[in-house]
């Protein structure tokens, strides 16, 4: 009885020591318990696989700094994957603090391919609207972004020539860290304009995409870091990337960290309970 | 271990352990850091609003190209400021009809197509579903759990007889649901300090190559 | 006046976007275009009024000298200096704002606030997450078995007879208390509850505990998500409507004018 009472006054610092602890050391010191793609990864990567060389995936940065652990990972490997199958990527955003994001991989994942700004990527940049900037490229992407992120005329950019609006586009990937986000897009650009949009989203609304996926409204999924990890396998099994892949990195300590919280809820209840009956 | 020798990166750690001495306890360097965060959000907000919308959408447009309608959406925009005049406060009145009223009026239409019409019809059981048993009962279970929790939110009337034990179902599904959400969350709150981790380990000590 | 002309735009710019909808005309499309490039702008000023607020209550607490006003001095200065740099030497690559203030300041601080959150997380799971009710144990069972199928350790662990074996536990205790408590109604409505799911934890359910995961969350989960996707959506449009038609009017603020 006096265990389970000093189990639950245990100071909250020592459960942090311990959290900190279990999450450090299988990044220094990996498990090795591998990654497996899962099905809603593996749709996505077949849809971008799939597509004819040279069509434009579009890219919307609609996360910030805070979300760059689960999100970024996702991101960089789809862009590889877009590169290495030879289709041009156009980026744009509706958070303010995506741009910073953005520019980061723009800088770090193009070159890996001999990418070439203006003819093979480029970056529109934020704008804000929201609803209003989805409407505006569903009728003419010029007119919302009439320069790109580095002030060039989209005219002067070759790839501009063949994608004008959200119907040139044969999918859409959203990274979104909550709103706004996928669910924009669903509502403005494919129920207007017919595009297909697919998400790599946060951990956290992952349970609500359900039932857009359900329906068809999302072509794929990419959930959490765990979906970063899954795609940069797919990536990298398909021979398209080398480059160090930070979401699998992480899986073990994930594991781990999982297994911490359940053990957390057990004993704590298990206490509680042990406590209470004896108390009554 | 090769510790970084580059100052943005230790800058980056200091104000990184700045945050997490919060765990320890409330001290000056962390409401340092917090306020620092708050002025340096607000600042970069207010750059790339105007790099990225109000001078290429506005300034170009109205003083560069000399397009004079431009200059309705520019005092809306001001009207905005009047919240600092008590006097003509009642000016931003104008800006939020017109955002208000355009969003309202966007928003219906998309909201009832892709979040009532696509969802309900992606609910109805259709003779695919037949194709297969197990398909059959999840899809008999689906449709039972939207029906269910739909009708728990319905407090107009009384949860007594059918509705009591419809009611009483939907309660399983949505727990199951807010279930699963957690269980997301929890890995989503671990991946963000996984993450710092990383940055701390990888680009900070050079533990991690 | 005051009042009324601001319901007047509403209502105009609400109705004429709902029918704009359905209306593929040439001036109707270009109507369109020119409100939502309007509206673009608009927004943006939105946002700097949101930043001047900002502004103001920590120059208010400056000036007023309360509690804590030394830290409004850093938002104050961190502002000021961030908006003069990013809008002097712009934002692109290379410059302070992106590879100083963004990489090196903004993105530590911001994310490092949201990591401290894992470890409140595993505070409030070990003192308050309790399974006082059948509600709550469900949600807990619902929780558990997506965080072990949703990462590599737990994706692979059989699932059939480790739930079987604490589906007949957890039943045989109940059985064993309805009993106890001459609750003859309720012993056959867990046995029951036990050979239904004992069926479905056999028969219906995957073998592993990864496709169970994504069993839970594509159903159960799944139709409690859209019964609150159809809420919402249903509240919002009723929102919508009753801003456009004047009826919800607490955004005009107070007072007669």
């Amino acid at each position: 009885m006096r265990f389970f009472q000093t189990l639950l006054r245990i100071d909250r610092r020592i459960i942090y020591l311990v959290v900190a602890g279990l999450v450090m050391l299988p990044l220094v010191r990996p498990l090795g318990l591998g990654v497996t793609s899962g099905p809603r990864a593996q749709v996505l990567f077949d849809v971008i696989d799939s597509l004819p060389s040279g069509k434009t995936v579009l890219i919307s940065v609609d996360f910030d700094p805070a979300s760059m652990p689960e999100l970024y990972p996702m991101m960089a490997a789809v862009m590889r994957h877009a590169f290495a199958r030879d289709l041009k990527v156009l980026i744009c955003g509706l958070w303010v603090t995506g741009p910073g994001l953005a520019d980061r991989a723009l800088s770090e994942i193009p070159p890996e391919y001999g990418k070439e700004y203006g003819k093979d990527v480029v970056y529109l940049g934020w704008k804000a609207g929201v609803d209003a900037v989805i409407l505006g490229m569903g009728e003419n992407i010029k007119s919302v972004f009439p320069v790109d992120y580095q002030g060039h005329p989209l005219e002067s950019l070759p790839m501009m020539n063949e994608v004008a609006k959200l119907r040139d586009i044969p999918i859409a990937v959203i990274f979104s860290a909550g709103d706004p986000g996928y669910r924009d897009w669903i509502r403005y650009g494919q129920t207007r304009y017919g595009l297909r949009v697919s998400a790599g989203i946060t951990a956290v609304s992952a349970a609500d995409a359900y039932p857009y996926l359900q329906t068809g409204q999302l072509t794929g999924l990419l959930a959490g870091m765990k979906g970063g990890a899954e795609y940069e396998i797919l990536v990298q099994k398909s021979g398209y990337s080398n480059a160090y892949m930070p979401a699998v990195a992480a899986m073990d300590s994930q594991s781990l960290a999982h297994v911490v919280i359940m053990l957390l809820v057990i004993v704590g209840n298990v206490a509680y309970f042990a406590t209470r009956k004896r108390g009554a | 271990m090769h510790v970084s020798t580059d100052i943005l990166t230790w800058l980056a750690v200091v104000l990184t352990l700045g945050i997490f001495s919060f765990l320890w306890k409330d001290n000056p360097f962390y409401k340092f850091c917090e306020h620092l965060f708050v002025g340096v959000a607000a600042g970069y907000t207010i750059c790339v609003t105007w790099h990225n919308s109000v001078y290429p959408d506005l300034i170009t447009p109205l003083f560069g190209q000399g397009q004079l309608l431009f200059s309705i959406p520019l005092l809306l925009g001001l009207c905005y400021f009047a919240r600092f005049i008590p006097r003509v406060s009642w000016l931003i009145r104008f800006p939020m009809a017109f955002v208000l009223g355009w969003a309202s009026g966007v928003a219906i239409p998309a909201a009832l197509q892709a979040d009532v019409l696509r969802q309900v019809q992606g609910t109805f059981l259709t003779p695919s579903i037949f194709a297969r048993w197990d398909v059959f009962l999840w899809a008999l279970i689906s449709f039972v759990g939207v029906v269910s929790s739909i009708l728990y939110f319905f407090f107009s009337r009384e949860h007594k007889g059918a509705l009591k034990l419809a009611s009483e179902t939907g309660i399983i599904f949505l727990m199951v649901g807010f279930g699963a959400s957690f269980g997301y969350t929890v890995m989503a709150r671990m991946s963000l300090l996984i993450g710092r981790f990383q940055f701390l380990l990888r680009d900070w000590l050079g533990v991690i190559r | 006046m005051k009042r009324n002309i601001p319901l007047v735009v509403c209502l105009v710019m609400g109705v004429s976007m709902m029918v704009q909808f359905f209306v593929p005309h040439p001036v109707s499309v270009a109507y369109y275009e020119l409100t939502t490039r309007w509206f673009r702008i608009v927004a943006a000023f939105a946002l700097v009024l949101g930043t001047g607020s900002l502004i103001m209550y920590h120059s208010d607490k400056i000036q007023r000298k309360r509690q804590g006003w030394f830290y409004s001095v850093v938002t104050i200065l961190a502002f000021v200096a961030t908006a003069v740099i990013g809008l002097g030497w712009g934002i692109k690559r290379g410059t302070i704002l992106q590879d100083v203030i963004f990489s090196n300041i903004l993105v530590p601080l911001n994310a490092s606030m949201f990591a401290i959150l894992a470890f409140y997380m595993a505070s409030a799971a070990y003192r308050a997450f309790r399974a006082r009710t059948k509600e709550a144990s469900l949600l807990l069972i619902a929780a558990f078995v997506v965080m072990l199928g949703m990462v590599p350790l737990g994706a692979n662990l059989p699932f059939r007879l480790p739930a079987l074996v604490l589906l007949t536990v957890g039943v045989a205790v109940g059985i064993y208390l309805a009993v106890r408590n001459q609750n003859w109604r309720g012993v056959l409505v867990l046995g029951l509850l036990w050979v239904l799911l004992g069926l479905a934890v056999r028969f219906l359910f995957a073998p592993r505990f990864g496709a169970v995961a994504e069993q839970v969350l594509s159903y159960p989960n799944m139709a409690a998500k859209r019964a609150i996707v159809l809420g919402v959506a249903l509240g919002a449009v009723a929102t919508s409507l009753k801003v456009i038609l004047g009826i919800e009017r607490g955004w005009l603020g107070g007072g007669k004018s």
